[in-house]
């Protein structure tokens, strides 16, 4: 069994949350809004630690008078609490979209949709190994497919209804694996506390 | 048919008893499982076995909190010993603000394993002169792409607020020409961000170590090649441990590896379950409708 007080706050505080697979109860409610007051506490120290100080503070002890623009911009953000400024609010919200967009408009057509859909080509140098074209053919029914089940401009009659059903069944698919990963990872996070209470804290596993 | 309606009505709480149960008795009475190496995570272990030490080193950003650690900190762990055993240079850093004390427990626990071996001052790791790590960015979109041109601009200060120029391993490398692989350990969609940002724009290679949640979200950058390898879950975990043990002969502690006999056990009940479950469904059908 462990010696160190930590370990045992630690279990203690596990032993709470789990406690609502029973059912709701204070120690849950307490374990919880403890989590939460102590996860902002961890951030704000992180934050001024890992950013404000090495980024402004000690630039500024260093006589680099720039970091003032962005961190006045950054201050703004606050004008939000007095009513008569609040419009100030949209300047580093405005700074903050507008780069954000302009990086990331042409980089996610490129890697999302220009190489996705590269992707999905059937080349013929793919059926070089038959398994590979095999399932190069899958994937190109299957977006097909799939495609054409949200494609919601005509009923689904005719040839759309057969080519949509083929659509649903890959969704369906793909919600059966992600469920099965999510059991998965569920479990693994169960795992994690298990060896947690009952190996470092108890000791019984080895 | 009154069994099939009781076994519908179970309490949740049984079924909660019986996976906890599932999972624990394993935990305490571990059996042998083989171990299959599922094919992205042979790639990943496969790429980072072809970097050149001398010439490019590794990123591994740990971008994730305690909430998906049981999954991801193994991952972490199994990706350092791979790297300081091939003596590559490791940069880490972390774009979750909650990312930093565990990176830091990660970096501490295997640097001690290697350093409680050492014989000389060269097989030792020596920080700044073996691994770095850069910490958290305040705007991580703002840092992935100023590292491309130079890392020491994007981190002007190291997590223990060292000048990040003025470490030794950082004269060695500048920007991602420098980078074997970035992986990015993530419970999120952080490491798309990675393919999108990094590997579209500047080549680079990126891999991932995801939650068994958000793995299914990366296979088609990994069918199209843009990213290089994926540990999946605590069972991708598991392999990774699994070829990094077998290969460089390590020792130290395998969590994800001890909790597969847990998980092959809690699958089997849960599927049990499941089962059960239709069969009720179907059984009660007709005694519902009528």
């Amino acid at each position: 069994m462990s010696h160190d007080p930590w370990v045992w706050i630690g279990a203690f505080l596990t032993i709470g949350i789990l406690s609502f697979l029973y059912k709701e109860n204070p120690f849950y409610r307490f374990c919880e809004h403890l989590f939460v007051g102590v996860a902002n506490g961890y951030a704000i120290a992180v934050t001024w630690h890992l950013i404000l100080t090495p980024r402004l503070i000690m630039p500024l002890q260093g006589g680099n008078y720039l970091v003032l623009i962005p961190m006045i911009i950054g201050l703004f953000y606050f004008c939000r609490f007095i009513p008569k400024l609040s419009w100030l609010v949209r300047i580093p919200i405005a700074v903050a979209l507008g780069f954000s967009s302009g990086v990331s408009i042409p980089a996610i057509i490129q890697a999302d949709v220009i190489k996705q859909i590269q992707g999905t080509v059937v080349y013929p140098h793919l059926f070089a190994n038959w398994q590979q074209g095999l399932w190069a053919i899958l994937i190109f029914i299957g977006v097909l497919a799939t495609i054409f089940f949200f494609f919601f401009s005509r009923e689904h009659k005719g040839i759309l209804k057969p080519v949509s059903y083929v659509g649903i069944i890959f969704i369906m698919v793909g919600f059966g694996a992600s469920f099965g990963y999510t059991v998965m990872a569920r479990l693994s996070l169960l795992i994690g506390r298990l060896q947690f209470l009952f190996g470092t804290w108890l000791g019984l596993i080895k | 048919m009154k069994f099939w309606e009781y076994l519908l009505k179970i309490d949740r709480r049984i079924v909660f008893l019986l996976v906890g149960l599932s999972v624990l008795i394993p935990l305490i009475f571990p059996f042998r499982i083989k171990t299959n190496v599922m094919p992205y995570t042979q790639k990943l272990f496969d790429v980072i076995e072809e970097i050149d030490p001398e010439a490019q080193g590794i990123l591994i950003s740990a971008d994730y909190d305690p909430q998906t650690m049981p999954e991801l900190h193994p991952m972490f762990i199994a990706l350092l010993r791979h790297a300081f055993a091939r003596k590559i240079p490791v940069l880490v850093m972390t774009s979750y603000i909650q990312g930093p004390g565990l990176a830091k427990q990660g970096l501490d626990q295997v640097t001690k394993e290697f350093n409680s071996q050492a014989m000389t001052n060269a097989d030792s790791l020596i920080y700044g002169r073996d691994y770095v790590f850069l910490g958290f960015p305040p705007l991580w979109l703002a840092a992935v792409l100023r590292m491309g041109s130079d890392i020491s601009q994007a981190f002007p200060a190291d997590y223990y607020k060292n000048r990040t120029a003025s470490l030794e391993m950082m004269k060695k490398i500048k920007n991602y020409n420098d980078i074997g692989i970035i992986v990015s350990i993530a419970g999120s969609a952080i490491p798309q961000s990675w393919v999108v940002y990094a590997n579209t724009r500047f080549g680079v290679k990126v891999g991932s170590g995801a939650t068994a949640v958000t793995a299914p979200d990366f296979y088609p950058f990994l069918q199209t090649g843009q990213m290089s390898g994926m540990i999946a879950g605590l069972k991708g975990a598991s392999e990774y441990e699994y070829l990094v043990h077998t290969k460089y002969n390590l020792t130290g502690p395998t969590p994800a590896t001890k909790g597969m006999s847990s998980q092959s056990i809690a699958h089997l009940t849960i599927l049990i379950l499941v089962v059960i479950g239709n069969i009720g469904y179907f059984a009660t059908r007709r005694t519902r409708e009528s």
